[in-house]
């Protein structure tokens, strides 16, 4: 091969490989994310209609094929869902008087209530685009009132929080992501921790946690809401699956598994929440 | 490279990004899904070489930054280097082996898919390595050997008439579309 033609390739792959780097250090850099961040928005406003077009095409071809040869399964989630609602109007009467007297305690200790903060229903429109990370993208961006660090909840408890606002589209950090860190209280809201996510398919764990605290399995823990936290107070996180202290060990080892059913994210509620100042 | 091809190319990308956002994130399988991003610059570096493979890879892995959630231009710098490295690997490689393309696609994609998640690493993203790697590269390395058949006549009609196995880049070319 002529020397030329190779330097002249060896050339082009440096550019290329200069030119990436260049721009991973213009997102990664705060000051100038918004340069990338805007491009993204962009190509995001503009891909999202395309996407969606394909996507209504070929979803009612993949649900003819899969009601067909689930119908039987179908049939019985129904009835399932069926009975769940009936549960669940029951325990939304029940718990009126519950969420009152809540409102008034919270009120009294100047904690924001989750029931009283304004929610953005969105639908999420796409899961787990990379498989290295746990996101969602929903339909609603900052158009619609949703922006960068807003808790999102559903499907049980706390799903993730906002890490990009596009115009109409957003991308959720699920709680289950490695990068995911929750402040939580638990055992009558007098024992704190963080709730570490460990990556998608791995187990939730609970740091922070003094060896030989007293647990029990099932026990919920809830954002803690001190200051500085990310989310407000009271919003189920996970629950604890297994725990024990190792000989010598700092801390003690819990297993925690999200409270809010991931497989379950059809629909979830932004809430338009920033940590006090 | 022509304009003829460099609008063909962008054609295929943008297919390509289509079927891997619609079709390819709903066949997950083990929590992972098929990476279709990964087989343009292979097959482009063994239908015309490293330098090429180099070319598609960037413009391809900015494509789809756009609309991932990993840091910008991350795919970009893999795939540039997986068609670069593509090319050179398979240079001294008898193109019309049957087995060539599955092999290269199977290596590359999770060469590529490890080199990803070990970057995002350094580059502080520590949950790209917290995933069950052994579900990622089943699923990437299988669904590329059945993928790479298809994208490859699809890069051929995108490269047509670009000299087969060698730079894309005519010798007396000013201007390089990239």
């Amino acid at each position: 091969m002529p020397r030329s033609r190779r330097s002249r390739r060896t050339l082009t792959v440096v550019v290329l490989v200069v030119l990436s780097l260049s721009l991973i250090s213009l997102d990664l850099n705060g000051r100038t994310h918004s340069l990338t961040s805007g491009m993204k928005s962009v190509a995001n406003d503009v891909y999202a209609p395309l996407r969606q077009g394909v996507l209504d095409v070929i979803n009612p071809i993949g649900n003819f094929f899969a009601g067909a040869f689930h119908y039987g399964s179908v049939q019985s989630e129904n009835e399932r869902l069926q009975r769940t609602i009936g549960e669940l109007q029951a325990q939304q009467a029940e718990r009126t008087f519950e969420q009152r007297q809540l409102r008034e305690l919270l009120a009294l200790a100047r904690l924001p209530f989750l029931q009283s903060l304004p929610t953005v229903t969105a639908q999420t429109i796409d899961e787990y685009s990379s498989n290295f990370t746990a996101t969602i993208t929903l339909n609603k961006g900052r158009a619609d009132g949703v922006d960068v660090g807003y808790p999102v909840v559903g499907a049980g408890g706390l799903v993730g929080q906002v890490i990009q606002s596009f115009h109409h589209t957003c991308v959720v950090r699920l709680v289950t992501d490695g990068q995911s860190k929750v402040g939580v209280t638990f055992g009558n809201n007098q024992l704190t921790g963080i709730v570490d996510g460990q990556g998608p398919g791995n187990a939730m764990t609970a740091d922070l946690v003094a060896p030989h605290t007293p647990v029990h399995k099932g026990e919920v823990m809830f954002t803690s809401g001190l200051d500085a936290a990310s989310y407000p107070p009271g919003i189920p996180v996970a629950s604890v699956v297994s725990f024990h202290t190792a000989a010598g060990a700092s801390q003690e080892s819990i297993e925690v598994h999200p409270k809010a059913d991931l497989s379950q994210l059809a629909y979830v509620d932004v809430v338009q929440w920033v940590p006090p100042t | 490279m022509t304009a003829r091809s460099f609008v063909r190319l962008a054609l295929v990308i943008f297919l390509a990004l289509m079927v891997q956002q619609t079709v390819m994130l709903a066949l997950r399988v083990g929590g992972a899904h098929p990476d279709l991003l990964w087989l343009l610059p292979i097959t482009a570096a063994l239908i015309d070489g490293p330098e090429t493979g180099a070319i598609v890879g960037f413009w391809s892995g900015l494509a789809f930054d756009l609309v991932l959630p990993t840091p910008f231009g991350l795919s970009a710098l893999v795939g540039c280097l997986l068609g670069f490295a593509t090319g050179t690997l398979t240079a001294a490689v008898d193109p019309r082996a049957a087995w060539l393309k599955p092999v290269a696609a199977l290596t590359g994609s999770v060469a590529a898919d490890m080199l990803f998640a070990v970057l995002g690493a350094i580059l502080g993203q520590q949950q790209m390595v917290q995933v069950d790697f052994l579900s990622i590269f089943l699923v990437v390395a299988v669904s590329s050997v059945v993928l790479v058949l298809p994208v490859s006549r699809l890069m051929r009609w995108a490269l047509a008439g670009e000299t087969h196995r060698r730079s894309l880049v005519p010798a007396q070319a000013d201007s390089r579309l990239w």
